[in-house]
């Protein structure tokens, strides 16, 4: 496979985990609204701070309302990281390639995009937000569906996987630290139904309220999430399930090397983190730090596997 | 030498050859059906209004879904379209078909000698068949060919040419590409949505396949490997995602089960082409170029080129990789090159053409230039040096500011132009009409034809090929850059 194509793959994996990642994120901030009005004055501008784009959220409007959240993360042209755009950038870096993934996953990816060029504000509210967005999850889980059910296990699944893979616990990461750090910050509140009802829409930005439920039952407590969405060796989401998975394709794509590699990829460290650590350990140390460790690390990995698979220099 | 003595055309008074009814390819004169055309017209006819209608509608949709789109140049840089499709089939029947592929392959093949003669020994120059400063001063002709040999004497890998049909049924030839002619993929996939559109009047028919073209071209292709290779790796090279034909080269890449590469992905080291891949460097054999020779190598062209590879020509030089087409193939499809193809084809294969060409005048000429400056609005007036439809002037339908621009620009560089006398080109029936409405009737608009031509160690015919309608009403330019559309073609087997 050409390097130039390794990187369009990783890339196509990154973006649609981008694009699914924050029409979640708006989805549950939305639904949250609803069924509890907020006191705060700014209610949609963490969503804003949990993608670090408040700089050039800053430069096209002057205060986070649900309009203008919702224009920036769905449909702006200028945020390259919009929705429509992620899209686009996934439909771009498939279409040359079409001959390695399966026709199915093309047909797919099309005919959302195709979706995506009617999409407008007006068209949004025609729809209802519940709607548009429940159509929305279903065109992501249809593409992740035929992705495991039609591609073969080779070193283009692999290179999907990878990108799915360092995508999605950069995600969480942010989400969890502007949670944890910047939101509620008076003490008492601590605990109180405002602080449960972020946590519990923290949990359902990572789809996995359910699964928190299966193993921890109701009671929402800081430390279990952060266990389910860092720690957890089972739950599809957490930090240590895509490392595991991460390094597995690694492993995969460098056992097919004729001259395998002389150095193992730099996972070890990030493994060791997420293996031995805890919960509890980690917010008694300082989560924050934590999860500029386990940033870096995955910023380490990318490096990686871009001047070992993509680099064309 | 003058033109008469070369057997070229110059013009006369020729104003009735324009007023001529053009031919209608699916009724006669008298409006009765042609023969090979009776069941598909029965068939059209029985079909309500309103799914007729559709038909158009559903074709397009189709498109749509599967992301069949070119891109066009101009305001909206890179911007994605459907190449409209029109779904009333173009028949043309085994005979008329078995006279075209003989006469496809007999010009195909003389115009590879030529290429291969003008950039070895220029025998055809040397024995004043055609102007060497004809040859020699094209803005096609490339001094760094000379000398490099294809192993199978092939140059000329993939041709098309267009032909248009006259007012008395011969099919002349308009004009050839052998550099890299496109729109094959088109031919394919409208059959793929014709068969789902009309699969009973299809299969009824006996309709000759279009599906084996990628196998045919890859075939030809591995023909071309250097001497030696067993189990050859060809490539298809593409300029990248904004190129107007970037669908076709993903489409025909796929279907080959072949690489897409871009410039960036190789590399020339040691006098061979590799590519880059995942596992270190491959070796390719053949590559299927799809960019212009300008762009190729910035060593021997264009300086200033990201598109192609640093030392592709030494490479090719040195016989370690051969180029589909070849560097300077472009030489043969000169517009003002192709008033001598005739010639050509009696210099090389000692035949008499099959094909007629339409007359071509060299303006560069003073006398034909004073009888065509004379009445420029009888005739059409093409730039030698562009493609695609850009440039044409058509006299009857011009205004009178752009005929005296015209004039100026053949007065300033007449070598530059060549003049063509207007050719009717024949009609068919094609679908207007709007869903909305459900009213669909079919209206009669001119059509054009090109076959490809594939040469390796025996020359392969694509059966038909890419009919190019112009949507417009009158209008005579089919180009898809310039509003055309395009059909399906339809081959009847015996």
């Amino acid at each position: 496979m050409l390097r130039r194509i390794a990187g369009s793959l990783f890339w196509a994996a990154r973006y649609l985990e981008r694009a699914q990642w924050r029409a979640r994120l708006v989805d549950v901030n939305y639904h949250l609204m609803l069924e509890v009005p907020p006191r705060d004055a700014e209610p949609w501008e963490p969503l804003v701070r949990i993608t670090a784009e408040q700089e050039l959220f800053a430069t096209k409007h002057s205060h986070a309302s649900e309009a203008s959240v919702i224009d920036f993360f769905i449909f702006d042209k200028e945020n390259p990281s919009s929705i429509r755009n992620c899209i686009e950038s996934v439909r771009a870096n498939l279409s040359p390639l079409r001959h390695l993934i399966s026709s199915e996953l093309w047909l797919a990816v099309n005919r959302l995009y195709l979706e995506t060029q009617g999409w407008s504000a007006q068209a949004l509210a025609a729809a209802g937000v519940s709607a548009f967005f429940a159509d929305l999850q279903r065109h992501f889980y249809t593409i992740a569906g035929i992705i495991i059910s039609t591609m073969p296990r080779d070193l283009t699944y692999d290179l999907i996987e990878i990108g799915t893979m360092l995508e999605r616990p950069d995600n969480v990461s942010r989400l969890l630290d502007v949670k944890y750090h910047y939101l509620l910050p008076r003490l008492e509140d601590i605990g109180g139904p405002a602080d449960m009802r972020q946590w519990s829409a923290v949990l359902r930005s990572a789809s996995a309220f359910e699964a928190f439920r299966k193993v921890y039952g109701n009671a929402i407590r800081v430390n279990r999430v952060v266990e389910i969405l860092v720690f957890d060796p089972a739950f599809p989401r957490s930090t240590r399930f895509c490392i595991d998975r991460l390094a597995l394709a690694l492993k995969r794509i460098s056992s097919r090397e004729e001259e395998p590699a002389s150095e193992d990829p730099p996972c070890g460290e990030l493994l060791a983190m997420l293996h031995a650590g805890s919960a509890d350990q980690t917010i008694a140390e300082g989560l924050h730090e934590f999860l500029i460790g386990v940033e870096a690390g995955c910023a380490r990995l990318a490096d990686h596997v871009f001047d070992r698979y993509m680099s064309l220099e | 030498m003058d033109a008469q003595r070369a057997g070229i055309a110059v013009p006369g008074w020729r104003a009735e050859a324009a007023e001529l009814q053009p031919l209608n390819e699916m009724f006669d004169r008298q409006g009765r059906p042609r023969p090979e055309c009776a069941r598909v017209i029965a068939y059209l006819l029985a079909m309500e209004s309103r799914r007729l209608a559709e038909l158009g509608e559903r074709a397009h949709r189709m498109f749509q879904t599967m992301g069949v789109t070119f891109n066009v140049y101009g305001d909206h840089e890179g911007e994605e379209r459907i190449f409209p499709f029109d779904p009333i089939p173009r028949i043309i029947s085994a005979p008329v078909w078995a006279g075209l592929e003989a006469g496809l392959i007999q010009r195909a093949q003389a115009l590879n000698a030529f290429v291969a003669d003008i950039y070895g020994a220029g025998q055809i120059i040397k024995d004043q068949v055609i102007p060497r400063d004809l040859v020699i001063g094209s803005p096609q002709f490339r001094h760094a060919a000379a000398g490099i040999q294809s192993p199978c004497g092939v140059y000329i890998t993939v041709a098309g040419i267009d032909l248009v049909r006259g007012a008395d049924g011969r099919f002349h030839v308009l004009e050839d590409n052998v550099r890299t002619p496109s729109g094959v993929s088109y031919v394919i996939e409208n059959r793929r949505i014709m068969t789902r559109l009309m699969p009973e009047l299809i299969r009824g028919l006996r309709v000759s396949s279009v599906e084996n073209y990628p196998a045919f071209l890859l075939a030809s292709l591995r023909e071309l490997a250097p001497r030696g290779v067993a189990d050859p790796t060809v490539v298809l090279l593409t300029p990248g995602p904004f190129n107007s034909a970037f669908f076709e080269h993903v489409f025909l890449s796929q279907q080959m089960g072949i690489e897409l590469v871009e410039g960036r992905d190789l590399v020339c080291l040691d006098h061979k082409l590799f590519m880059k891949t995942v596992h270190g460097l491959r070796r390719i054999d053949v590559l299927y170029r799809r960019i212009d020779d300008d762009f190729l190598d910035p060593v021997v062209f264009r300086p200033d080129s990201l598109l192609g590879v640093a030392g592709l020509t030494a490479v090719l030089r040195a016989g370690n990789a051969t180029l589909a087409n070849a560097i300077g193939t472009g030489v043969a499809d000169d517009k003002g090159v192709f008033a001598y193809t005739p010639a050509m084809i009696r210099y090389y294969l000692g035949e008499e053409p099959l094909l007629p060409i339409v007359e071509t005048y060299l303006l560069r000429d003073p006398a034909v230039r004073e009888t065509v400056l004379r009445d420029l609005d009888r005739y059409v007036v093409k730039p030698t040096g562009a493609s695609g439809g850009y440039g044409v002037v058509i006299g009857p339908s011009a205004t009178d500011q752009e005929l005296a621009q015209a004039r100026r620009r053949i007065e300033a560089a007449p070598a530059e132009f060549i003049a063509q006398p207007v050719f009717p080109l024949s009609v068919h029936p094609t679908l207007a009409g709007a869903v909305a409405s459900g009213e669909a009737a079919l209206v009669a608009r001119h059509v054009d034809l090109r076959p490809f031509v594939l040469l390796g160690e025996k020359p392969r015919v694509l059966a038909g090929g890419l009919t190019r309608v112009a949507l417009r009403e009158g209008s005579l330019i089919v180009n898809s850059s310039q509003g055309g559309g395009s059909k399906d073609t339809w081959v009847l087997e015996e």
